[in-house]
């Protein structure tokens, strides 16, 4: 089922959103700062031109100091935004000598003053004054104390200059934003171009057309196009069993109906009772091994469809058991009278596998029908277990010596003393309809097919061997499993 | 001539008062009352009075007149505070302005109004009155009478005699009109300091008014005044043929009077109707039309405009910048030291 998660492009725009607000926050707070200083340092370099100004026309007359306020200095402080102004000359004790409002300078700000110039932002008079002040120091004849000259503004120029300042660093950056954004929908749109000509091959493809892809694609897409082309091949080969199975079924079972339809059609042109009993009893015959080879058929496509859904979980069985109550069941039987069905001797205790009881039941019955059917009359046909202890498999994909763990295995055998099979025949043996070039018998070639079906379904091996002297060994190796462990 | 004046004020406000009283009775039962302290005349400004009592019949207008120094001190004095505050003297008005007792007036008027002539936003010149020279026609009889300063300069020292307590001009110190006159005429030449000596020479009358200059000229103590508001002298020459007004012809300063509305002003809305129609064009019309203040706007045609005296005079016209320098003429040192040059200056000659 396909489930649409998100979409490539709204997520790539919202890292991109997630980014830009992030470093913008950051760039925005910095550009705030930065411009607020810079709105301070061009104003504050004006309250310096106005103290120096006014610092120039302090003089000293009979030991007290006289200053004349220069109209310059305060249109200096007023600047072009008209701002209120505030000087004031100091004395030594901190009295005003000079000023133009009652602002009280404080102790503290005097004496950092008297260190270095001193620039400082305060409340007062209901509202924010930029302050200044230097010490001067000046020689009179009478007296040398220094003066200190103090001198403010309000800061709507301020507030202005780094509003503007603030609103080009704001434009500049969402400009680029804005820009990139472009940039970025397009440069998507350029690099999801490979996937798009990949959505038109696909879609113009026919539904049976299974040759691999013939399309450019990028680095990163080549997992998917390779993923696709063994896709295709698989079900290339898939159809082809399916194909071919549907063909040798078809095959298979026409023959007995055509053999039917010509036995009857020989005694309905009879008039002799005795022709029509024995074309009966010829149909009756046919019908039975047409029935069988259906049901075969029939169990084949079960088990290979069962093969596809989710093999649900599986109670153990106890193989031993099951192999000594189906080889009694076919030691009675009448096909096995010619035969000398055996058991060799078994492991002791249950041998535990993961397996229904009538794929057990109907893997058994197929290679013992398999060993009686051919086999010569006389021929020992022998069942057995054994345990195969060690035998050691990757635990994940992650494969080191030491994740390798140990499955034990149980391993079933029929093993005969017929003629055997050539090495280049056992290999096609599994392939339905195959009957390893014997045409003597009236098999249909489904067994082993069968049989090794439900192999894979347990999760187990099918191995053909030759035997010395000569017969034919099946085994099938299945894992073992904890009887304790819930399924 | 105080109390007479204030008696002509009292029965003028009387009157005033009766009529808005009634008006106002007729129009609406509650007006809003509206104090404005002003130095400036009533007579010269109440053809405005009456326009701004008819636009607005809701405001209840008490227009006290005073004299520029009063002004200033009732500005942080007096409570409750006047709404809005004229006066002439720019740089009282402005340090007032600094110390912030104005409020901020924002109005499609005062955006529009000329960056030179306001401050802040928050004081307004409204007015443009050249200071000019007066001579009475006894003067011309005797000698040339002056054109520029440097005349002026000449005839005290040449016609010292002649002179002698017949000229008249500001006192610095009873007049902050004067003061800054004075202050700003010696940013120009430091020759200005020898005009003082002049006037020390013919032991010039100081006094505290044009008015006062005007009425001595018309009763013939005076001959001459120097630096006289020519919007008083101009409607005064009209009605006292004796008197003749001279825009100097070097130099003329102008002088703005400047309002603006009190940060507790206890009738703001009032206050800044009356702010808004000093600068819109209905008020600035009457004071083109019907008064000699001369209205600022480049948009208002009258006789009495500042692009028109601009026309007449020329290029000599120096308005006295409205900015932050005006807060160093406040300065008590700078004043000080000024006002003791000017003494000094003034006797110079006398004591010889």
């Amino acid at each position: 089922m396909i489930e649409v998660a998100g979409s490539l492009k709204r997520r790539l725009a919202v890292w991109l959103l997630v980014t830009v607000t992030g470093l913008g926050a950051l760039l925005m707070i910095e550009a705030w700062v930065s411009s607020q200083r810079a709105a301070e340092r061009a104003y504050d370099s004006q309250l310096e031109a106005a103290a120096l100004t006014i610092a120039e026309a302090v003089q000293w007359e009979q030991g007290e100091p006289l200053i004349e306020v220069p109209a310059a200095a305060l249109q200096i402080l007023a600047t072009r935004h008209q701002e209120r102004v505030f000087y004031a000359v100091l004395d030594a004790d901190g009295e005003a000598v000079s000023a133009n409002l009652p602002f009280a300078i404080e102790p503290g700000w005097r004496e950092r003053a008297a260190a270095e110039p001193l620039a400082l932002t305060a409340r007062l008079d209901g509202e924010a004054w930029r302050l200044y002040g230097r010490e001067v120091d000046s020689a009179g004849w009478v007296s040398q104390e220094p003066v200190q000259v103090w001198v403010g503004h309000t800061r709507a120029g301020r507030m202005a200059l780094a509003d503007e300042l603030f609103e080009r660093t704001l434009t500049r950056f969402v400009a680029m934003v804005l820009l990139a954004g472009v940039l970025m929908a397009l440069a998507l749109r350029v690099a999801l171009g490979p996937m798009r000509r990949l959505r038109r091959v696909l879609r113009r493809r026919d539904a049976d057309d299974m040759r691999p892809l013939d399309a450019r694609v990028p680095e990163e897409m080549r997992e998917l196009a390779q993923t696709l082309d063994h896709l295709f091949a698989r079900q290339r080969q898939s159809r082809e069993a399916l194909l071919r199975f549907t063909a040798d079924a078809s095959h298979q079972l026409k023959t007995p109906l055509a053999g039917l339809q010509s036995v009857s059609e020989l005694a309905l042109a009879s008039e002799e009772p005795a022709e029509w009993r024995a074309a009966l009893s010829a149909v009756h015959e046919g019908a039975g091994r047409t029935s069988r080879l259906a049901g075969q058929l029939l169990s084949l496509a079960r088990l290979r469809h069962l093969g596809e859904a989710e093999a649900e979980a599986v109670a153990p069985l106890d193989l031993a058991a099951a192999l000594r109550e189906t080889l009694l069941d076919w030691a009675g039987r009448e096909a096995a009278r010619d035969h000398d069905l055996g058991l060799a001797e078994l492991p002791a205790g249950p041998v535990w596998v993961r397996a229904e009881g009538w794929a057990i039941r109907e893997l058994l019955g197929n290679l013992i029908d398999n060993a009686l059917r051919y086999t010569p009359p006389g021929s020992v046909i022998t069942l057995g277990l054994e345990r195969l202890g060690g035998l050691e498999v990757p635990k994940g994909l992650e494969g080191g010596d030491q994740d390798r763990e140990r499955v034990d295995e149980v391993a079933l055998f029929v093993e005969d003393d017929g003629p055997g099979v050539a090495e280049e025949v056992r290999e096609r043996l599994l392939r339905p309809f195959e009957r390893g070039g014997r045409q003597d018998t009236d098999g249909s070639g489904l067994g082993l097919s069968i049989v090794d079906s439900i192999a894979r379904r347990l999760g187990g091996r099918l191995v053909l061997a030759a035997r010395e002297p000569h017969g034919l060994v099946v085994r099938l190796h299945l894992p073992l499993c904890d009887p304790e462990e819930a399924p | 001539m105080m109390p007479r004046r204030v008696s002509l004020s009292l029965s003028l406000l009387a009157l005033l008062l009766v009529g808005a009283g009634v008006a106002a009775g007729q129009a609406r039962a509650a007006a809003t009352p509206l104090v404005v302290d002003a130095a400036l005349d009533r007579e010269v400004v109440a053809p405005l009075l009456d326009a701004f009592r008819a636009a607005h019949p809701e405001i209840a207008l008490d227009f006290r007149d005073r004299s520029t120094l009063e002004v200033d001190a009732l500005v942080a004095e007096a409570d409750p505070a006047p709404d809005v505050v004229i006066s002439s003297a720019m740089p009282w008005q402005m340090a007032r302005v600094n110390q912030g007792h104005a409020r901020r007036l924002d109005s499609p008027a005062a955006r529009r109004w000329p960056a030179w002539a306001k401050w802040r936003d928050e004081v307004f010149g409204f007015t443009f009155e050249p200071i000019v020279m007066a001579y009475r026609l006894d003067l011309s009889r005797h000698m040339m009478p002056p054109q520029t300063h440097a005349d002026l300069h000449t005839l005290l020292t040449t016609e010292r005699d002649m002179l002698d307590g017949r000229v008249t001009t500001y006192s610095p110190l009873k007049s902050g009109v004067g003061y800054t006159l004075y202050q700003q005429d010696a940013r120009y030449t430091p020759r200005f300091w020898d005009l003082v000596a002049g006037m020390g020479r013919v032991d010039a009358q100081l006094e505290g008014s044009t008015r006062a200059m005007l009425e001595g000229l018309s009763d013939g103590r005076y001959w001459l005044g120097y630096n006289l508001l020519g919007s008083y002298a101009m409607v005064w020459a009209q009605e006292h043929p004796e008197v003749i007004v001279q825009v100097p012809r070097d130099y003329s300063l102008v002088m703005m009077r400047m309002a603006f509305i009190h940060r507790d002003a206890p009738h703001p809305a009032a206050a800044e109707a009356f702010v808004d129609f000093l600068l819109g064009r209905e008020g600035q019309r009457v004071l083109a039309g019907q008064t000699p203040l001369f209205s600022v706007r480049p948009d208002i045609v009258g006789p009495y405009t500042a692009a028109r005296l601009r026309d007449q005079v020329g290029e000599r016209l120096f308005p006295i910048p409205l900015n932050a320098s005006l807060l160093a003429f406040v300065d008590p040192q700078r004043r000080a030291a000024f006002l003791e040059r000017w003494r000094r200056e003034f006797r110079r000659d006398v004591t010889k």
